[in-house]
């Protein structure tokens, strides 16, 4: 019998630089797997890269739709670091954004026809509290009944899913709207102000911005942060320190329930203007590699957020001038994940080769 | 069987070390010898080349006259050398018996007759078909050597092999490598126990920072002598003046203590009572895995349990966690100094921080005041002579002694009333071994309480007013430690009773 000796062993010594680094690596063999892809399909693989990546942003316009594609994916990211900082897997961003998209929306239509600088204050308060209480539910299963918060806050997501969808079809649906899906258009003073005129990025940006600097601060210079960092690196030593495991779990979902919440109700203010079945292009899910991409850093997530934005804008424009469909977008979203996984793997595991040995025993 | 083993010139460099300094020795079958050192005195690094884990970067190995090459443990043992670890490398969910049969190529039948042979001629008393997870330390360890005696070895070599083990499962264990000597088999034994050395052995090698530096005939040698080559120093030795406690004020008052667990690998704690004077260390010995990590996270709070009580100076503490305790002056200092005490990615004084006492005003309105937090740092760096003065340092950088020194600094800077901990001194070399004690005896004698779970018994005889034993979750009772020899801790230990 012959077997091949594989040793992996932990690294110790990884620097911080190589770290933030890595992502970039990963990024690039993205482009290069993606060149590959393309290539394979018949089509001249720079080309088909500038499409991808270079077109969408060649002009105003373009920056400003992957300024507004990147808001709630920065949004959501940031949110979800405090959970994945902390040890918790929360899954189910998705969910808390569409349920904040609902509680917001239906506060903005109760508002329809109201004139008033309130409207959208609360419309968006509505909105991150219907994400905190969506986050909750897993949150409480958890540290009351020891349930597994990945499992629960995925399933949540199709149960928001559904909700907005008897919601769209049924009793919110727009009366004048030929049985169309949808709701009624919100209100002029529920939407979110646009910037510039002819381009669709809105003020949604800036509460993504004070997001991240609030964030900034609460990880690195408060008590909470500290503790959400021991926690994360060790269960058993925040335990010994007297941290309330419960109540930071609590605190955690909470914080990124509202993120998700606040992207939700960014959405349905802002681009879209109204409620309709989707209001988000899986940004929920896609925020999770966007805020690994980013390092759990806030200011690592900005830059994650900007990428991940361009393979949707990529992927519309592949689809109109190369006829290939969109969910190539989600194929170089895979990619980036799977990149960013195996150098991470490299960078603190080390592989030997023992060689080829007989095994004599 | 006549068996020559001999090392030649072995050198073996780690970035930043020398494990192993052209270390050569000579070993022939029909003695016991010793190898001594201290932690980090390249002991591990050599019998790691002779098993075959580590290559060595220069040197060679003989076998009886034969040159021979070690790559991997399956070289080690085509050459019948037999290593049994510190650790158990035991699948604890499997019989013994197929614990045994998974790396042998031997028939199962004819397996069996050999492995009944082995046990009916040492007197090994082992259930083979019985998952390992019931076995004591002591089997668990018979059924290594006896992994390594299936295949006839002429040299086996045993890595610190009492550390787990009670006074009687010792004795027996020394019984069994006197027989394997005389019948030819050539032992080399791993320790930093000094009596061990003298009862068992023929020579003893001392190892000292990667070089032998001397090898000698144990009849020639006293423990004094073997511990200054040991450490390279005279040792000087404070002892504990012997107290009377009866006047003074009960400190701590532990009633009803029970623990039932739903964790099978747990220890249930059944009905514990007891109390401590102020300026009193009481001393709780044991074989680990009897209760005593579930006792400390009690006497913590990071378990809360309903029937206990905690009188510690006339205050209910039993439902506070270990942040509030703090905040009545208790102290704790966990076994688990690396992944629990403290965290190695994280610096010096984040680790500080941890101890975040109400006075310290580390967080001051919820935001980390870091400039108070390095302060604070830096004092017990230099006030516990901890051996580096950056306060950046991550803790995985500090060597066990530094860390644990830096660690029982920050409990007892604050000046806590009680200082509760498991294994102080477990794994550390003698150096920072007699800080340590010297560290716990003072703070007793500054009329400071203390309670050292400890596995050692060496330490607790040395440190302590009064010792029991933790045996299956039960206390014994309490004596005066004058009244205690290891002896007597040893029966207890092992579950027999003494009046």
């Amino acid at each position: 019998m012959e077997a091949l000796l594989i040793k992996v062993e932990k690294r110790n010594d990884v620097s911080p630089s190589i770290y933030f680094l890595t992502p970039i690596l990963a990024i690039f063999l993205t482009l290069i797997g993606g060149a590959i892809i393309f290539y394979v399909l018949g089509f001249n693989p720079i080309e088909a890269l500038k499409f991808f990546f270079v077109t969408p942003i060649s002009d105003l316009y373009g920056l400003s739709e992957l300024l507004v594609k990147a808001t709630p994916l920065c949004l959501i990211a940031i949110g979800l670091s405090f959970c994945f900082k902390s040890n918790n897997w929360n899954i189910g961003a998705e969910g808390q954004l569409i349920f904040g998209g609902i509680v917001g929306g239906g506060v903005a239509l109760l508002f329809y026809g109201h004139d008033g600088f309130y409207v959208l204050p609360i419309i968006i308060l509505s909105g991150a509290i219907g994400g905190m209480i969506f986050a909750l539910i897993p949150a409480i299963l958890k540290t009351y009944f020891n349930t597994n918060e990945i499992l629960v806050s995925l399933m949540l997501v199709y149960v928001a899913k559904l909700l907005l969808d008897y919601l769209v079809v049924g009793p919110w649906s727009n009366p004048e709207g030929f049985n169309f899906p949808e709701t009624r258009q919100f209100s002029e003073s529920a939407r979110m102000p646009i910037l510039f005129d002819g381009l669709r990025i809105h003020a949604g940006i800036f509460i993504t911005l004070a997001t991240v600097f609030l964030s900034w601060l609460i990880l690195y210079k408060t008590y909470l942060g500290f503790q959400i960092k021991v926690s994360g690196l060790s269960l058993k030593t925040a335990k010994y320190a007297g941290y309330k495991g419960k109540t930071m779990i609590i605190i955690v979902f909470i914080i990124s329930g509202a993120c998700a919440g606040l992207a939700g109700v960014g959405e349905i203010t802002g681009p879209i203007g109204q409620l309709h079945r989707n209001i988000s292009p899986d940004y929920g899910f896609t925020a999770i590699i966007v805020a690994f991409l980013g390092r759990l850093n806030p200011v690592g997530i900005i830059f994650a957020s900007l990428v991940v934005a361009l393979t949707y804008l990529g992927a519309e424009t592949a689809q109109i001038f190369l006829q290939v469909p969109k969910y190539t977008g989600q194929v170089f979203q895979g990619m980036i994940l799977f990149f960013l996984l195996g150098s991470d793997y490299l960078l603190f595991f080390k592989i030997k080769f023992l060689g080829l040995r007989k095994n004599e025993l | 069987m006549n068996t020559k083993l001999i090392i030649s010139k072995i050198s073996k460099i780690y970035p930043g070390c020398i494990a192993n300094d052209k270390v050569s020795l000579e070993f022939g079958s029909g003695k016991i010898y010793a190898l001594l050192g201290e932690n980090g005195a390249g002991k591990s690094t050599l019998v790691k080349i002779l098993s075959g884990v580590v290559k060595p970067d220069e040197g060679e190995v003989f076998l009886n006259n034969e040159n021979i090459k070690l790559n991997s443990p399956l070289d080690a043992k085509k050459n019948n050398i037999g290593m049994v670890f510190q650790h158990f490398n035991l699948f604890e969910t499997l019989s013994v018996f197929e614990n045994l049969s998974i790396d042998s190529s031997k028939k199962n039948e004819e397996l069996r007759l050999q492995v009944n042979d082995i046990l009916k001629k040492y007197n090994f008393k082992i259930d083979l078909d019985i998952p390992v997870l019931n076995l004591s330390a002591g089997q668990k360890q018979k059924v290594e050597i006896i992994r390594c005696l299936i295949r006839n070895p002429k040299v086996l070599i045993m890595d610190e092999p009492t550390s787990v083990l009670t006074e009687q499962e010792t004795d027996d264990l020394f019984v069994s490598l006197k027989k394997f000597s005389q019948e030819g088999i050539l032992i080399i034994y791993i320790t930093h126990k000094l009596k061990e050395v003298l009862s068992l052995c023929d020579e003893v090698a001392v190892m000292r920072k990667g070089k032998v530096v001397s090898v000698s005939s144990t009849n020639e040698e006293k423990i004094e002598s073997l511990a200054n080559k040991m450490v390279g120093e005279n040792l000087s030795t404070i002892k504990k003046k012997i107290n009377n406690f009866k006047n003074s004020e009960e400190i701590l008052k532990i009633s009803n203590l029970n623990f039932i667990s739903d964790d099978p690998y747990e220890t249930n704690l059944i009905n514990l009572n007891f109390s401590l004077k102020k300026g009193e260390c009481l001393g709780i010995a044991g074989i680990s895995g009897n209760g005593q990590s579930e006792l400390f996270q009690i006497l913590s709070g990071e378990i809360i349990t309903e029937s206990t009580s905690i009188m510690f100076r006339q205050k209910e503490i039993s439902k506070l966690n270990p942040r509030e305790r703090r905040e009545y002056l208790m102290a704790f200092s966990p076994e688990d100094r690396i992944s629990q005490a403290a965290v190695p990615e994280l610096k010096i004084y984040e680790n500080v921080a941890l101890n975040n006492f109400k006075s310290s005003n580390f967080f001051e309105k919820g935001l980390v005041n870091e400039k108070k937090i390095k302060e604070h740092s830096k004092k017990i760096l230099s006030n516990f002579s901890v051996n580096t003065d950056n306060v950046e340092l991550k803790s995985q950088f500090l060597s066990g002694g530094n860390l644990q020194k830096l660690i029982i600094g920050r409990e007892l800077i604050t000046s806590p009333e009680l200082l509760v901990c498991f294994n102080p001194t477990w794994g550390l070399d003698v150096g920072a071994i007699n800080y340590i004690h010297e560290t716990l005896i003072n703070i007793n004698e500054q009329g400071k309480s203390s309670i050292v779970i400890s596995t050692d018994n060496d330490e607790l005889l040395r440190l302590s007013d009064r010792i029991c034993v933790i045996y299956k979750g039960k206390l014994s009772k309490i004596m005066d430690a004058s009244t205690v020899t290891p002896e007597k801790l040893g029966i207890l230990m092992g579950g027999g009773s003494i009046d």
